[in-house]
């Protein structure tokens, strides 16, 4: 599962009318056969798809492997998609599924690929203070953490994973996860939960307290 | 060190830096070129095929759904229709026994017509016992559809002492 990022040619941005259109007029759309309607919701949504994708299975080629599948599956699987939910929660549940039965498959050979740490992270109070004092350099000292993190994260089961990601990571509510995991809010509360514990045990010598 | 179980400050503090991972410079601008790209090589939006647009048709609201089901019970209903009277022109035999059949085929009324209506068979007859041992010889054809061998039916009453 490999795909080379750099070789592709960057595509033209979508027509600024589509812009300015809702995610109901994009599908209509996009039903129809307009793919410049489909290319306006993948460029709304990528970003989101790809860094649930990446938390998940802490490698990138993986991630914008199965980001790409999901929006493929997505476009084919339009006819089906009947607006009972938004097209973004409907686009996160076909990602998500897709991902959770990739990792079950690769379960014994797990190997991190972890993106670089962009200019911010070595700027952010929070983060340096939780670097601990025997790191003389700050980089190595976030390298690290990065690497014992996505390690840690990699221990928690698929769906506490998920719940991480999503509410921790990535900022969703609740109401919105358990709508991605059909699931009721008290499931995704005792999850997190849950998973949150497992986490501060794993990462126990990393963390400090406040 | 030590971390309460319930306060996970640290916790989401130390998690805010995954949001700090992001993929190669310009990916996001190749990413949906590369997903249409794709799609077009696939051919886009395949044609549905018959089963697809029948599940589909299944699927759509229920007064859709209800209209097509009083559709195709409306065309079997005419066929069968069709049919029958069809069977009475090509017999003018069976058209006579079953002049209810013959008349209209169609009509609800026609069937329903009253008993005084139909043809009197002797197995009907109260003097025409013995027809009733050969129902064969005694009439030409059944007159009711939920008594066709002419069966006698004699209720039995009882009455205590």
């Amino acid at each position: 599962m490999s795909t080379s990022v750099l070789e592709q040619p960057t595509a033209p941005p979508a027509p600024p009318v589509l812009a300015t259109l809702d995610d109901r007029a994009l599908v209509r759309r996009a039903k129809s056969g307009d793919l410049a309607a489909y290319d306006e919701l993948v460029r709304r949504y990528q970003e989101r798809i790809y860094a649930t994708l990446y938390h998940m299975t802490a490698n990138h080629e993986d991630a914008n492997d199965l980001a790409q599948e999901a929006f493929i599956k997505a476009y084919h699987s339009l006819r089906s998609f009947k607006g009972d939910s938004t097209f973004f929660t409907w686009l996160y549940r076909i990602a998500v599924n897709r991902t959770i039965n990739f990792l079950k498959q690769r379960k014994h050979k797990t190997h991190l690929s972890l993106n670089d740490l962009d200019f911010n992270a070595e700027h952010d109070p929070d983060l340096v203070a939780l670097i601990s004092d025997k790191t003389p350099r700050r980089e190595a000292g976030l390298a690290e953490l990065q690497e014992k993190l996505n390690a840690a994260m990699l221990q928690l089961s698929e769906t506490h994973r998920l719940v991480v990601a999503l509410h921790d990571v990535q900022g969703l509510s609740h109401e919105e996860i358990s709508r991605i995991m059909d699931c009721n809010v008290g499931t995704v509360r005792s999850r997190l939960f849950y998973a949150r514990q497992q986490l501060q045990c794993l990462l126990s010598d990393y963390l400090k307290s406040p | 060190m030590s971390q309460s179980p319930d306060n996970f400050d640290a916790l989401q503090k130390l998690l805010a830096l995954k949001r700090h991972e992001p993929p190669p410079p310009g990916y996001f601008n190749r990413f949906a070129g590369r997903v249409i790209a794709q799609l077009e090589a696939d051919g886009a939006m395949r044609a549905p095929t018959w089963w697809q647009r029948w599940w589909e048709a299944l699927n759509s609201p229920p007064v859709l759904a209800l209209s097509y089901g009083a559709v195709i019970v409306g065309l079997v209903m005419l066929g069968t229709g069709l049919l029958q009277s069809l069977e009475l022109e090509a017999d003018p035999a069976l058209a006579a026994s079953q002049p209810w059949l013959a008349r209209d085929s169609f009509s609800v009324a026609a069937v329903a017509a009253p008993i005084a209506e139909l043809p009197r068979s002797p197995s009907l007859d109260p003097t025409g016992l013995a027809s009733s041992f050969n129902p064969v010889l005694g009439s030409s054809a059944p007159p009711f559809l939920f008594n066709p061998n002419g069966l006698r039916v004699q209720r039995v009453s009882y009455q205590p002492r």
